[in-house]
């Protein structure tokens, strides 16, 4: 196993124990990586998706880690998915945005609320590969404030018909499936539905390839012109989707926060071995104590949010267990919130400095520590940006009457 | 910055074809992929303009091919130095070959890199080196069995 992720998996091992089913997930994952790594980089300096993502992880069975084994999947407990979800990190944040949305915002909603008619019927195949999901909050209208979307959907006689624009959605030209959140068009409360992609309506607006970074993963603009949707694809209850949107993103929010250490290993390797080895004023750089400032810097963020992203992960092991918990579910929130918060900006801080130790050479995109600078930069926008995370930290200390986004 | 690579191929040609058609100059300056302006120095040497292309980017090195008959017909060595598009390296590799009528090739190689490539980092070198190490015995192993 790769060196820092191996310490991860020992120190998780003497914390909770790991049996050896999980041990052979992290195992998986290792080689995963490995594999991913040069298509990754590759992908990253022509600007496109990387197809390799889903075909790697559905090769080590990797498709479905947090599916139960009765659906096909490998049954991981949220702090095996969190190490999993590191050591691919390591590779970047494209493929954690593709593994993020796909397993916990997707899979996960689906398994926490869906009917049991729905897992059957969709879990074994994206344990398998074969459904891939989207998650479809935010518009172009609607992004920190989802309360506030635009899509709609009218009772259409054993069903409903969908009509809106979904903007910015990760997975959202390679999905199967999206998870589309819309309101009734005279009425209120919004609802999720589980949208195949392959039906009438449903299309592919724009693939948005213009973005800093992140160009490894899909992210598209969506258009539901009056898609049908059965009434067995209504997810969770009608009225209640903000909560599952929110319940969803509790779930992505740890698995950013934990590829985001991923990141901080891969800069944190990276400038090791550069330091040690580029000369300058005759000895290594990494002798001169202002480059040394930069490697404890990213070595103590890196150890920081890691105990910060597996207690948040140990508090939704408790939460998962006790579903309909509001005080257990509200404190994972929490948790997960200033694990996302804290872990996002410490990689791209960490990968600014990464830049900084490499010096001319960091500022080319040939560099990985740049490739993590582009990437990581989104972790602070997506999934609720930095001052949405502050929001909502302030909030749960000193109450529900001071959310400020009110 | 250095790194270690090593595989096997299978081969089908007898050991002592492979051996032959592997220590011959001229053999591998038709084999090498993405090489440019390959000239045979002498019995036991080459020169070649190296493309290495990583996605879109790609830098040209002039290398040196020196291939040394160590032990007729079942271990032999090549070292490859060169430099060009800022960055220098030398590769020392060694190939060892066994079995008949198929032959079965080990082979182990050490490199050095320093400039400008050095700085991808050797995990991310090493991915693209055992990608184009592959190519190359591929390349080699369809040319000996095409010859054969
Ligand atoms: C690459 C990428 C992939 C994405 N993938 C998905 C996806 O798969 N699914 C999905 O649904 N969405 C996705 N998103 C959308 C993302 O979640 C939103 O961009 C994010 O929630 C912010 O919304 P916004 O862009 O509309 O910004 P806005 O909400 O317009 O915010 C603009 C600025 O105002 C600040 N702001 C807003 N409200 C407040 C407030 N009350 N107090 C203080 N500051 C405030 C914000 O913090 C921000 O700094 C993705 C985004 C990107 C860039």
């Amino acid at each position: 196993m790769e060196r820092l992720f191996q310490a991860s998996v020992d120190e998780v091992g003497k914390l909770i124990g790991l049996g050896k089913s999980e041990l052979s997930i992290l195992e998986d994952a290792d080689v995963a990586a490995d594999e991913l790594l040069v298509s990754e980089y590759e992908k990253y300096l022509e600007r496109k998706y990387n197809p390799e993502v889903p075909a790697v992880l559905a090769r080590h069975n990797l498709m479905g880690v947090p599916i139960q084994e009765r659906y096909g999947g490998r049954g991981a407990r949220q702090l095996v998915e969190s190490l999993f979800l590191e050591r691919l990190g390591q590779t970047g944040l494209g493929v954690i945005t593709f593994v993020d949305v796909h397993l916990c915002l997707g899979s996960l909603a689906v398994q926490d609320w869906g009917t049991q008619e729905q897992k059957e019927r969709y879990l074994p195949g994206a344990a398998k590969g074969d459904v891939v999901f989207a998650y479809g909050l935010t518009e172009p209208e609607a992004g920190s404030d989802p309360a506030s979307l635009r899509t709609t959907y009218v009772k259409d006689g054993d069903g409903y018909r969908l009509s809106g624009s979904k903007y910015l959605i990760s997975n959202g030209s390679i999905a199967t499936n999206l998870i589309a959140f819309a309101r009734p068009a005279d009425g209120k409360g919004v609802t999720a539905f589980v949208v195949d992609t392959s039906d009438k309506g449903f299309s592919v607006d724009m693939r948005l390839e213009e973005k800093i970074g992140l160009f490894t993963s899909d992210t598209s603009l969506l258009t539901l012109d009056d898609v049908h949707v059965d009434r067995e694809d209504l997810l969770g209850e009608e009225g209640k989707g903000l909560s599952l949107a929110y319940a969803a993103l509790l779930n992505g929010r740890i698995g950013i926060g934990s590829g985001c250490l991923g990141v901080m290993e891969d800069c944190l390797n990276q400038v090791r071995e550069r330091t040690t080895s580029r000369v300058q004023h005759g000895k290594e750089i990494a002798r001169h104590q202002l480059i040394q400032r930069h490697v404890a810097f990213i070595e103590s963020n890196l150890e920081a949010c890691r105990w910060l992203d597996y207690r948040a992960a140990l508090k939704k092991d408790e939460y998962e267990k006790d579903l309909r918990n509001l005080a257990l579910r509200a404190d994972a929130d929490r948790l997960s919130a200033v694990a996302k918060y804290m872990s996002s900006r410490s990689a791209f801080e960490s990968a600014d400095r990464a830049v900084q130790c490499f010096g001319g050479f960091g500022y080319s995109i040939m560099s990985p520590v740049a490739k993590h600078f582009l990437d990581s930069r989104v972790a602070r926008i997506y999934e609720g940006t930095d001052e949405i995370m502050e929001l909502k930290i302030a909030s749960s200390v000193l109450g529900r009457e001071f959310e400020a986004y009110r | 910055m250095q790194l270690h690579l090593e595989g096997s191929n299978a081969i089908k040609a007898s050991a002592d074809r492979v051996y032959s058609m592997l220590t011959d100059p001229g053999f591998v300056a038709k084999t090498l992929p993405d090489a440019e302006d390959v000239r045979v120095l002498d019995g036991s040497s080459l020169e070649a303009k190296i493309k290495l292309r990583i996605a879109v980017v790609s830098s040209t090195l002039r290398m040196r091919l020196t291939i040394g008959k160590t032990a007729p017909p079942t271990k032999a060595t090549m070292t490859a130095e060169g430099s060009g598009s800022g960055s220098a390296m030398k590769i020392t590799s060694v190939f060892e070959l066994s079995g008949g009528p198929s032959t079965t090739m080990r082979w182990s190689a050490d490199a050095d890199i320093t400039g400008v490539m050095a700085g991808i980092g050797s995990t991310l070198l090493k991915g693209f080196a055992t990608k184009k190490v592959s190519e190359i015995f591929t390349s080699i192993t369809a040319a000996v069995e095409a010859a054969a």
